[in-house]
């Protein structure tokens, strides 16, 4: 089972590519109020116990590159669910 | 040799062996050795009361507030990628600009605070340079020890010296100690290049990755930031005056805490107390206890004794003596309850009419501190950083550590030897 998910394209661009251990995406976040939700799920993840499971590297205007080893793709998806910054995401 | 100065010595080397063994958690033994060597009667309530060093407790506990609080500032992690971006993203000059700033950091905030800071963002750097971050951790380790050997605040060694003798005072332990922890990061650096060069080759797409990253978006509250840098600020200036204002470090370092406290607000406080390492300040309670027993029944006096008879008193082969017993010893024990056990000996050889302890209290300090490099097990930040590199999938094991930690830290004995000669004995 793979998870895919939807997004509005007014609020976010996103791509991903896939590497070895993990994937990489580019997010630009485009819907000035999505903002700090980005933020509050970079803090959740900085702050939680795993100190590789996602890392996230800021740009200017309001880009991140972000790393997320394989095992925890998930957690990303449905945190970036939790703020909205995707719309929908289902198992298929 | 008294019964109670037998059972003081079988309870302190029981309790030893235990710290050394791992088993039980270090703080655990050590308060029940304390409680035992209350409990049996070898000391009563009141003279372990007396033992107890508050001025170390207190020191550790203010910088472990104020570290905490500017930690959620985001600094050391822009310190850090500031450091990278400088460096122009490559990964050897990477290597050495983040074990320098661990060198420093670790000089003025604990050795295990620092790493802590330390690790995640050399994951987060080294993950995107696509390089192991080994090469980066072993660095950082060994900076670590190396820096905290260069203030009073640097390492709990030094720490518990600092306050145990009050002749030494911030100043003395810079002026006496920063000269040589200096110079023998110069003499490391061009060696870690040549060991970890290869190990830490990138792409120029991955190099220009972290040139464009905006550091600027790592600072959380700017407004909390300048809260802390001020306090912090004043807390060491009041480091280097502490004599002159006849503070204690331990009054400079919890002044620092609440007024940055009071600063924050109360919400800051709960968070900031649970981030206090309880357990390594109830280890040193339990040991100044347990080393207490030693004290009262005349065992430290009769170590000093032969200490001074194996070495006909003579202040080079003494100062020597205690370098490279500490080191050995440092390297392989917890440095922290031999320090506590040799604090009295040395001051106990002041007694027997040793005159000049300085250059024994700074062969301590260096031996026990950059000891601290010989091993894995060396020091508490060598095994907080293996402990969290393991758990991320980069274990740093035993022998791989000693391949390089041992010789490195031999090098820094034999230079600190010539150090201590030419400056104090010759």
């Amino acid at each position: 089972m793979e998870l895919t998910y939807q997004i509005n394209k007014d609020v976010i661009e996103i791509s991903e590519t896939v590497m070895e251990t993990d994937v990489e995406f580019e997010i630009r976040v485009l819907a000035e109020d999505k903002w700090a939700g980005m933020k509050k799920i970079q803090k959740f993840f900085e702050e939680d116990r795993v100190y590789t499971d996602v890392l996230f590297y800021a740009y200017e205007n309001h880009r991140f590159r972000v790393i997320v080893r394989k095992d925890y793709y998930v957690d990303f998806i449905l945190a970036l669910m939790k703020y909205r910054l995707v719309e929908s995401a289902v198992w298929s | 040799m008294e019964q109670q100065a037998i059972w003081a010595i079988g309870i302190f080397l029981v309790i030893y062996a235990l710290i050394i063994s791992e088993k039980i958690h270090r703080t655990i033994v050590a308060m029940i050795g304390g409680l035992l060597m209350v409990g049996l009667g070898i000391v009563d309530q009141e003279t372990a009361l007396h033992h107890i060093d508050f001025n170390t407790l207190g020191l550790l506990i203010g910088m472990m507030i104020i570290v905490s609080i500017t930690a959620d500032t985001g600094l050391f992690k822009f310190i850090a990628i500031w450091a990278a971006k400088k460096s122009k993203g490559n990964p050897v000059s990477i290597l050495i600009a983040l074990a320098l700033i661990t060198a420093v950091a670790s000089a003025f905030l604990d050795n295990v605070t620092t790493v802590l800071l330390m690790v995640p963002v050399t994951f987060s750097i080294t993950r995107q340079l696509r390089v192991p971050p080994i090469p980066f951790l072993l660095t950082q380790i060994i900076a670590s020890n190396v820096g905290g050997t260069a203030t009073l605040i640097g390492d709990p060694p030094n720490i518990m010296i600092g306050s145990a003798v009050k002749e030494l005072t911030f100043m003395s332990f810079i002026s006496n100690l920063a000269p040589i922890a200096v110079i023998v990061l110069i003499v490391y650096v061009p060696i870690f290049i040549l060991l970890f060069r290869k190990q830490i080759q990138t792409t120029p797409a991955l190099t220009k990755s972290i040139m464009d990253m905006d550091e600027k978006e790592l600072i959380a509250d700017s407004k909390l930031l300048r809260k802390c840098l001020a306090v912090l600020g004043l807390t060491i200036l009041g480091f280097f005056l502490h004599q002159s204002l006849h503070l204690e470090s331990a009054t400079v370092a919890l002044a620092g805490a609440f007024i940055l406290l009071l600063l924050t607000g109360e919400h800051m406080m709960e968070t900031a107390f649970t981030k206090v390492e309880w357990t390594t300040i109830f280890f040193f309670v339990g040991l100044f206890v347990l080393v207490s027993g030693l004290v009262e029944t005349g065992v430290i006096a009769k170590l000093a004794a032969q200490a001074i008879e194996l070495t006909n008193g003579d202040p080079v082969a003494t100062s020597l003596l205690i370098l490279w017993l500490s080191a050995i010893a440092s390297a392989f024990l917890d440095n922290i309850p031999f320090v506590a056990t040799m604090i009295p000996m040395i001051q106990e050889m002041g007694n027997m009419g040793v005159s000049n302890l300085e250059p024994l209290w700074w062969s301590l300090a260096l031996g026990a501190c950059l000891g601290g490099n010989g091993s894995l097990i060396g020091a508490s930040a060598n095994l907080i950083v293996a402990g969290m590199a393991g758990k991320e999938g980069h274990p740093i094991k035993f022998m791989k550590y000693l391949k390089y930690g041992f010789p490195l830290m031999i090098l820094s004995i034999v230079i600190s030897s010539f150090y201590v000669y030419f400056r104090y004995l010759m």
